[in-house]
């Protein structure tokens, strides 16, 4: 299944620092009912402090983050307001939630706070669902799992391999309303979000522009979940009628990665789910009607993706055009495909495409050695790591090392990252929409961490500017609902905005 | 027990010769019977079948009379008195081998595999299962959708058998319902040897080259099994739809189109040909042929969710949205219904 990477800045110098996810040990076999847990070094996650000369060096120890049971994912949100990111760790058998003190050093609060969950979480995102200006917990789970002896594959010597999900029920979310106190209360059932899900995948949008924050879950081998905020607290999953439960042929995938983000510069968020071989990742062009269009072929995404197996994805614009571009991290599920199927691998490259503003062409070739380099890529992070405008990638890879991307594209292009500050807001400003206007048109964006694979990403909001020098206009609804606009913005820059006091407007347009 | 490496018993004539003779040599000198023998070596199966049943009506229990009624009723593909009469032979020759391998394939030909694979052991208890019997017991297997002990029948089969094609290409359907796909392409390899324009076989190749991510390949492959087929007195939908379908993954709908409409006119009870035409149909704006071809695919297969998600994407889309709203529900109904039905073993 493999882990997740978080890209975030847990002690504010400005520089991303990364955090990684670890397992543990298993037995073979591993009787029933047992949690796995670390049991050194060796499977602890890890803390890496970005130096001012752009090296690492590993704080585990010192953060207090060496973590227990087997790791997941990771999501990335300042949950009290303090003006520092908490991290929140998924695992088999119990999830952490650790407290950032500020000082360098993480407290586990995950009892107090009541978000230790159980069974097999795997994705979560933070994202103020309710409008109060904290942030509430979303975490998927996998499957209603234990370590039971099951058989599958081929009975032959080298050839068992990990059963399909269709072997094991669905199970529900886990939905944390922040208490505002430290504290949290589940409440899946209540905010209609309790429905089974096999999930890996989560990521938000306000797919409809109705002023509140939706999101879609990418389900494993059964029909993907979109949920519609109703704006009173409560959600209702439409993925049927929106046309992105299943691919256009009517079928399900197994779906791994995902995210929600507006490629086509149309103010409206649209949706990239990564899958196995002979699936095709799914395209979802956001019609702008509550409907979506299942894009793949059009876009060129599905011949390309064919042989392919996705898990982190995520839609930048790596060489700043003012197009989103896509970065996948592929690898086929099992380790024993290439016995039955030789076409197929365990390991391939990263997929780089390039959107050209009517589709995406495969430019992994072209964009350096490290594209082909084959590895077990499962988890992935993006932030500008250098603060140098160009964005780059974190990725973890089964039973191998991590691999820091570093974007090296030589371009003129211009940039902006912003830096949300939310004061009525949460202070993440998770949720936040921005519209970016220059003389070329405009480009969209919400605020996330969440969204990729188990993974968390850079908070800060990063646009690619083409020849603009200048920015015309920044629009910035805050989850509070309150409307910004900054005019005459210089390009080129890390630009910090704080949401000013104000009154939450009606909904835009 | 020893292995025979017998021919196939249902088609050829040394066996009939044999019985026949057998037959004679238990005196059955009855008129029908032996008129019924004449036309039955003929290649005259009705008239057989007649004459059997008159021969078994007037000496009951007598000759093996039943018995041959039984296979006239299989060169005729009357399964079900085949069946019948076999059953009656059985009552009172409980013991003939030859009478349970039979009613083993009518079974299989009545799409009853499990009662097949039942019959099969026990006319396997009396004597060893040729090459073609393992064959359809492969066959069986195949269609319980246990590919495992498909493939360990099959490869028997073949290697009692190895020109037996049909074997091969159960064999190959085997592997590649498994997704072991360098066996199945060596399989159908194999029943190309034996039939180099057999276009069942190509037609599966194409299955695998799209497996392997080649579509140009896979086309190329589909339109030779097309052309390969077209003296056929009964030529396969399968083809017509898989070049279709690879088309309309590539947007090239004006060239699916006509494929998928040879394919609805091939197969007019197949609820997947259907679809994808009326999936076609939908994608090109060609509403009112849509909504026939969806209609009809939900009503052949009611159980096929990508046939009702369709439809329910054309009522959307014609503002027919209760209706739209009413397969949606189809589709969770279907999903959540067969969800998680794997076995707990593979």
């Amino acid at each position: 299944m493999g882990a997740g990477v978080a890209l975030f800045d847990y002690d504010n110098d400005g520089r991303l620092d990364i955090f990684l996810v670890n397992g543990a040990p298993l037995g073979d076999p591993t009787p029933k009912g047992t949690i796995p847990q670390k049991t050194g070094p060796e499977y602890w996650n890890r803390l890496y402090h970005q130096k001012p000369d752009g090296s690492f060096e590993d704080v585990t120890e010192r953060a207090g983050l060496q973590g227990v049971g087997y790791g997941m994912g990771v999501a990335v949100g300042d949950y009290d307001n303090d003006g520092f990111e908490d991290l929140y760790v998924t695992a088999y058998g119990g999830n952490r939630l650790y407290h950032n003190n500020g000082n360098g050093t993480f407290t586990d609060v995950t009892l107090t706070a009541g978000v230790a969950g159980s069974g097999w979480s795997t994705a979560a995102a933070w994202v103020d669902l309710d409008g109060d200006g904290f942030l509430d917990l979303v975490v998927l789970r996998y499957m209603d799992w234990d370590f039971d002896d099951l058989w599958c594959g081929e009975h032959k010597e080298g050839y068992r391999a990990y059963c399909h999900p269709d072997h094991f029920k669905p199970i529900s979310p886990l939905v944390y309303h922040n208490n505002k106190n430290g504290t949290f209360t589940e409440i899946g059932e209540k905010a209609g979000l309790s429905k089974p899900a096999k999930g890996l995948g989560l990521a938000i949008a306000d797919y409809d522009r109705d002023g509140h924050i939706d999101f879609f879950v990418a389900n494993d081998s059964m029909m993907e979940f979109l949920y519609h905020n109703k704006g009173d607290g409560t959600f209702e999953d439409v993925a049927l009628v929106s046309e992105v439960a299943v691919d256009i042929d009517g079928r399900t995938y197994a779906g791994m990665g995902v995210d929600f983000a507006d490629y086509n510069n149309d103010g409206w968020a649209d949706l990239v789910v990564t899958d196995l071989a002979n699936q095709r990742y799914a395209l979802y062009l956001n019609n702008g009607d509550g409907s979506f269009n299942y894009v793949s072929p059009n876009a060129g995404l599905a011949q390309m993706t064919l042989a392919h197996s996705g898990w982190g994805v995520r839609f930048l614009d790596y060489d700043n055009d003012g197009w989103k571009d896509l970065l996948i991290a592929q690898g086929h599920d099992l380790d024993t495909i290439e016995l039955n199927s030789p076409h197929l691998h365990y390991r391939e490259p990263m997929l780089l495409a390039r959107n050209t503003g009517r589709g995406f062409v495969d430019v992994s070739a072209q964009s350096g050695s490290v594209f082909s380099q084959t590895w077990v890529a499962r988890g992935m992070a993006i932030g500008d790591l250098d603060n140098d405008g160009r964005l780059d990638a974190v990725v973890t890879t089964n039973d191998g090392p991590v691999h820091v991307l570093h974007n090296q594209t030589q371009t003129q292009n211009h940039w902006l990252l912003l830096r949300l500050v939310g004061h009525s807001s949460n202070r993440d400003a998770i949720g936040a929409e921005v519209e970016l206007v220059t003389a070329a048109g405009s480009q969209f964006a919400t605020v996330s961490t969440a969204s990729s694979y188990l993974s968390a990403s850079d908070k800060r909001v990063h646009f690619g500017l083409g020849k603009e020098s200048s920015i015309q206009r920044i629009e910035i609804r805050w989850p509070s609902g309150i409307l910004q606009t900054i005019k005459d913005v210089r390009a080129d820059q890390i630009l910090q905005i704080d949401e000013p006091a104000g009154v939450p407007s009606s909904r835009k347009p | 027990m020893t292995l025979q490496l017998a021919k196939p018993r249902f088609l050829l004539c040394g066996a009939i010769v044999y019985l026949v003779c057998v037959a004679m040599c238990n005196a059955q000198t009855d008129t029908d019977f032996d008129k019924a023998t004449t036309e039955f070596r003929a290649g005259n199966y009705g008239a057989a079948a007649a004459l059997f049943a008159r021969a078994e009506s007037s000496s009951p229990g007598k000759t093996a009379a039943l018995l041959y009624q039984a296979k006239s009723l299989v060169h005729l593909q009357n399964f079900t008195e085949a069946e019948a009469a076999l059953r009656r032979y059985i009552l009172s020759h409980p013991d003939s081998d030859d009478a349970l391998y039979l009613l083993g394939f009518v079974l299989h030909r009545e799409n009853h595999p499990a009662e097949s694979l039942e019959i099969y052991t026990k006319a396997a208890a009396i004597k060893t299962p040729t090459g073609d019997d393992l064959k359809v017991v492969g066959a069986n297997y195949v269609l319980l959708g246990d590919y495992p002990d498909a493939i360990k029948w099959l490869e028997t089969a073949v290697r009692i058998d190895p020109q037996n094609k049909d074997a091969w290409y159960f064999l190959g359907r085997a592997y590649y319902s498994r997704g072991v796909l360098p066996e199945a392409r060596r399989a159908f390899a194999k029943v190309l040897e034996f039939d180099p324009h057999n276009s069942k076989a190509e037609n599966n190749l194409g299955l695998i080259l799209e497996s392997e991510a080649k579509p140009g390949e896979a086309m190329d492959t589909y339109r030779k099994s097309i052309a390969w087929q077209k003296q056929d007195s009964r030529p396969s939908e399968q083809p017509y739809l898989n070049l279709g379908n690879l088309l309309i993954q590539e947007n090239r709908m004006e060239e699916a189109i006509p494929l998928l409409e040879k394919a609805v006119q091939l197969a007019p009870g197949d609820g997947p040909c259907h679809l994808k035409l009326g999936a076609a149909y939908l994608r090109t704006n060609r509403m009112k042929e849509a909504q026939r071809e969806l209609e009809e695919a939900t009503r052949l297969a009611p159980e096929n969710a990508p046939a009702h998600f369709q439809l329910g994407r054309l009522y959307k889309q014609i503002h027919s949205l209760d209706r739209a709203q009413e397969e949606f529900n189809r589709v969770e109904e279907i999903h959540s219904r067969t969800a998680n039905t794997r076995p707990q073993t593979q």
